[in-house]
């Protein structure tokens, strides 16, 4: 069976273009979203977004079996499809998450919510000899990590969950 | 800094709940599981945090106001949490009711209702009220009212037929309407006092010519934040949607909206304009009708007609309602008129300074003491009598008068906690509604206010003749066809019973719980222990926090 028969070609090309740089963006959005614009929402929207684009131009079955898996029964309940409840579980496990980051810091003795960050740099005291050592050992592999990034991950998960639970529930009908 | 982790418990216990119901949404024996356990470690949190407060743990050298910076972000900036005898009382009454609401949903709410995330839902509303009683930042405060309101929403609208849909429309636009109103007065209020945290907010209003702020702007941004918290607790002129919402919300839903909902904004009433807006430099209101220079000599007045207007109006429509849940949701706005007369002497004996006899020593402790000691009687009874409304309805199948009769005979144990829930609202000693009351014309005898005791009276009458109403009618007489053939749920009346014992049972003890009441009225007074224990006494960058 194939899927989006009822819409054109060139909507269905279009779509397989964006489709990957609009989750690229997303994706990266996520990643940079502790120290600069971005974040989890607006990745979360974004990505909801092109499920939603999916969803438009190939249907919902095709997200439904080919991507879970799952047999496509469209039927009248409260709940909505099958997938409904895969992104459900998705919105609760994304809340456990971002709440967890909270509980994590008090684990420590410090506030819920509180969040730290470091800059790790690679030791460049044995590979000096290497021209550009310190470009590629001091700047290019610096890490910066911040446990606010797993608290955007928490709100991503919700947002994906959230959205694309409305968008299943409200489309299914 | 253990002791001040305790403050955000009761919030995390209730989140992390609300949460793992979400988590394990799929499997309904252990949502329920989760739930009851999660019910039960917020009545052992709020416990736990009652105890410390009430022994006088407290921050920045403050016995018994304990601060929690969250974020580890210092006062007035990050947001501060902070737990006094005010917010111990609302929270204690919050965790009897809820507890039991909780357990009556569980055997009352139908399997499918159950998995359409009613427990989730329900631990969420119980977030946000936690949340508002616990916070001392005003725009946090919105926040919660929002946490509070979404799963409202989604409750009233439970059971989706068109009634409810169209009371749960009604509600949600009503509250969207207040929400917007409450942005508004809270970004007023932030661009003319420079802050948002209410420690902060309180010390300047004090001292406006250090911080250049000017006060006029206040009074009518407070009169407009005023609108909103009145329309929460659902005092006439603001009435009007109660009975809809409470009616087609699922019983332990109402009783959680009647007996705990409501009060938050009885609770925000009394801690921004006793707490914070009271303490303002003295200001030339030149209002007609207003005689005096604090803000509370023009909420005072208002509170009266306001509290007066509820009395008459839910008591007269309570007498001739048809069924149980309508007779309930405007004896709700009689009862809360109440709560909202005794506010108005309180303010009347800030202003004027009228003193009382011990313990309470002046008017402004004993009004206070009054409204709380009320609201608990309130959140008691009001609740018990939604659940058994809702027992009623499950065993009978309907709560329409004209289908009721009987019931005393037929379901004892039901009737019996029915009967003592409703003595406790019209007042009969020893039940903790006896002392409500008592107190509510104690201030009205200490203000010298005529007119009020004439209401309070008048409140009360109405009150015995609903109550007296709704029991001839619905449990004594003529046993009817639906009750002979109705099928008793003895574990929703064991709900039921054991509000009622609690009714009794503090009414019994009661001087535990008005000492509880009369430090919770101090600390709603006493701004300067409020502000100290946020740590802002000294100045504007020390670090807030106790750490």
């Amino acid at each position: 069976m194939s899927y989006g028969d009822d819409t054109t070609v060139i909507a269905r090309t279009v779509a397989r273009i964006t489709l990957p740089l609009v989750l690229v963006v997303a994706i990266s959005l996520l990643f940079q979203g502790h120290n600069l614009p971005g974040g989890g929402f607006i990745a979360g929207v974004l990505t909801a977004a092109a499920f939603a684009l999916v969803y438009i131009v190939f249907g919902m079955e095709y997200v439904q079996e080919t991507i879970f898996g799952d047999e496509y029964e469209p039927d009248g309940s409260v709940a909505g499809p099958a997938v409904v409840d895969r992104y459900r579980t998705l919105f609760g496990v994304g809340l456990a998450v971002a709440a967890g980051t909270g509980l994590g810091a008090m684990a420590f003795g410090k506030p819920f919510l509180t969040h730290t960050d470091e800059v790790v740099k690679p030791s460049t005291e044995y590979v000096a000899w290497i021209p550009g050592a310190d470009f590629i050992f001091g700047t290019l592999f610096k890490f910066h990590w911040a446990t606010a990034f797993l608290f955007d991950i928490g709100v991503y998960f919700v947002v994906v969950g959230g959205l694309l639970a409305i968008l299943a529930v409200v489309g299914g009908e | 800094m253990a002791t001040e982790q305790l403050v955000v418990a009761p919030l995390l216990v209730a989140l992390v709940t609300a949460i793992l119901t979400l988590v394990v949404h799929r499997y309904v024996r252990a949502q329920k599981a989760v739930s009851a356990l999660g019910g039960v470690a917020y009545v052992g949190a709020v416990a736990m945090l009652i105890q410390r407060v009430r022994s006088g743990a407290g921050s920045h050298g403050v016995e018994g106001v304990l601060t929690y910076q969250l974020s580890n972000w210092g006062a007035p900036f990050g947001i501060t949490l902070v737990a006094d005898d005010l917010s111990a009382f609302m929270l204690g009454l919050t965790a009897v009711v809820s507890l039991l609401a909780l357990a009556f949903s569980i055997l009352y709410v139908d399997e499918a209702g159950q998995r359409v995330s009613y427990h989730p839902l329900y631990h969420f509303m119980l977030v946000g009220v936690t949340g508002s009683f616990l916070t001392a930042d005003i725009f946090n405060l919105f926040v919660w009212f929002e946490v509070m309101l979404m799963s409202s929403y989604v409750l009233v609208v439970f059971y989706s037929g068109p009634r409810h849909t169209k009371a749960a429309l009604q509600y949600v636009v009503l509250n969207l309407v207040g929400s917007a109103f409450m942005l508004l007065a809270i970004g007023g209020l932030y661009s003319t006092t420079g802050t948002l945290n209410m420690a902060d907010m309180a010390r300047r209003l004090a001292d406006p010519a250090s911080f250049g702020i000017t006060l006029a702007p206040v009074l009518g941004l407070s009169a407009v934040l005023f609108v909103v918290f009145a329309l929460k607790a659902g005092i006439v002129p603001f009435q009007w949607w109660v009975p809809a919402a409470y009616r087609a919300a699922p019983a332990p839903v109402s009783a959680m909206l009647a007996g705990v909902v409501k009060k938050v904004g009885i609770y925000a009433i009394i801690r921004l304009y006793f707490t914070v807006f009271a303490n303002a430099a003295p200001m030339d209101l030149a209002l007609p009708g207003v005689v005096g220079e604090s803000t509370l000599a023009f909420f005072g007045p208002v509170l009266f007609i306001m509290g007066a207007a509820s009395i008459i109006l839910g008591g007269v429509a309570a007498v001739n309602r048809d069924n149980v849940d309508d007779l309930l949701a405007y004896s709700s706005i009689g009862q809360v008129g109440f709560i909202v007369i005794a506010l108005a002497f309180a303010a009347g004996g800030v202003v004027a300074g009228w003193q009382a006899p011990e313990p309470y020593g002046s008017v402004a402790v004993l009004g206070l003491a009054a409204a709380l000691v009320y609201s608990l009687n309130h959140a008691l009874a009001k609740a018990a009598l939604f659940l058994a409304s809702g027992a009623v309805y499950e065993s009978v199948g309907s709560i329409e008068f004209e289908d009721l009769g009987g019931i005393a005979g037929r379901m004892p144990l039901l009737s019996a906690g029915f009967f003592v829930a409703a003595l406790s609202l019209v007042g009969i000693p020893p039940l903790v509604g006896f002392f409500g009351k008592f107190l509510v014309f104690d201030a009205a005898v200490n203000a010298g206010s005529n007119l009020g005791i004439g209401l309070a009276l008048l409140g009360a009458i109405l009150t015995i003749a609903y109550v007296t109403r709704a029991w001839n009618r619905g449990f004594w007489g003529e046993r009817s066809e639906a009750v002979e053939q109705a099928t008793p749920q003895y574990g929703l009346f064991a709900t039921v019973l054991v509000l009622a014992v609690v009714a009794l049972g503090v009414g019994v003890a009661f001087d535990p719980v008005v000492e509880a009441a009369i430090d919770a009225a101090n600390a709603a007074l006493e701004t300067g222990d409020y502000i100290e224990a946020v740590g802002l006494e000294d100045s504007l960058t020390s670090d807030g926090g106790g750490h």
